[in-house]
């Protein structure tokens, strides 16, 4: 059985426990990464102004690296 | 919720600087507090597309819809969000780091149940998946070519053509093919390209 087969899914009929939910962040993101490698938050938004003002000039906290998660 | 317990949980969310995790947490502590007054919210839009994929594409907000009732009063929603500590209102409000909008009634097509997410407060009810990712597709198309939502669709389709997330395809292709959306060529495209470059059986084939 491969790693990725042994990752938690976010289930349809039951909820994904947070412990599931954690162990399952990596191997998401890399498949998020794998088929969409450019994907960042977006440049702008509706809450662009509020948001830069608070986050210093970004529109959110940055993002934890993927090996980290 | 006792005031302490929340106090803690305002804290520990304040201090954690993983913006998905963060999001995740408030949006706990958020739908708890509502729940105890018999108020159930809905993470929608890019908040939930974020907590289904981690794509690294969320911003500092959170984004509810109210599942029930379908209206709420502005002094309803002030005097619960004052529990959070939370400053602003009376549609968004700064608590803990993030900011919390509450959008108004959830407007979906899905029949599929919303996704769950046990947080370390409360339940987190997340909007279908399936219903994110014909509204994305629908997006990457209509008005005009949209890049940003063509990968937020990608990365839906791919984690759940991999099973990490749980897709139930053949409401993808239907809702597809309602009225509403009306994207049946175009989803089934996109959900074969992305299959085919993770070499994954495609199953809109034999969906539905």
């Amino acid at each position: 059985m491969s790693s990725r087969s042994k990752t938690p899914s976010i289930p349809l009929d039951r909820p994904v426990t947070w412990e599931e939910w954690l162990r399952g962040r990596r191997a998401r993101r890399e498949t998020s990464q794998q088929v969409a490698p450019g994907m960042t938050r977006r440049d702008t938004g509706p809450s662009d102004r509020r948001l830069r003002q608070f986050f210093h000039g970004r529109r959110g906290l940055p993002f934890r690296p993927t090996e980290e998660l | 919720m006792k005031a302490e317990t929340v106090r803690a949980a305002l804290a520990d969310i304040a201090a954690d600087t993983d913006p998905t995790r963060k999001a995740a947490k408030l949006a706990s502590l958020c739908s708890a507090v509502f729940r105890e007054r018999g108020i159930e919210l809905v993470v929608v839009g890019g908040s939930a597309i974020e907590l289904l994929t981690d794509g690294a594409y969320t911003s500092g907000d959170v984004d509810f819809c109210l599942l029930r009732p379908a209206a709420l009063s502005l002094r309803e929603r002030q005097g619960i969000m004052s529990q959070l500590a939370a400053q602003g209102g009376p549609r968004s409000w700064q608590v803990a780091g993030l900011f919390v909008d509450l959008l108004g009634p959830l407007e979906g097509l899905a029949r599929t149940p919303l996704r769950r997410l046990e947080g370390p407060y409360g339940v987190v009810q997340i909007v279908q998946p399936e219903e994110l990712l014909v509204e994305r597709i629908l997006v990457s198309v209509y008005p005009g070519p949209n890049l940003a939502a063509r990968d937020c669709a990608r990365t839906l389709a791919a984690v759940g053509l991999r099973g990490e997330v749980q897709m139930d395809w053949a409401e993808v292709k239907r809702l597809a093919g309602v009225p509403e959306y009306g994207i049946v060529p175009e989803c089934e495209s996109l959900v074969r390209e992305v299959a085919d470059e993770l070499k994954i059986k495609n199953p809109l084939d034999s969906a539905g």
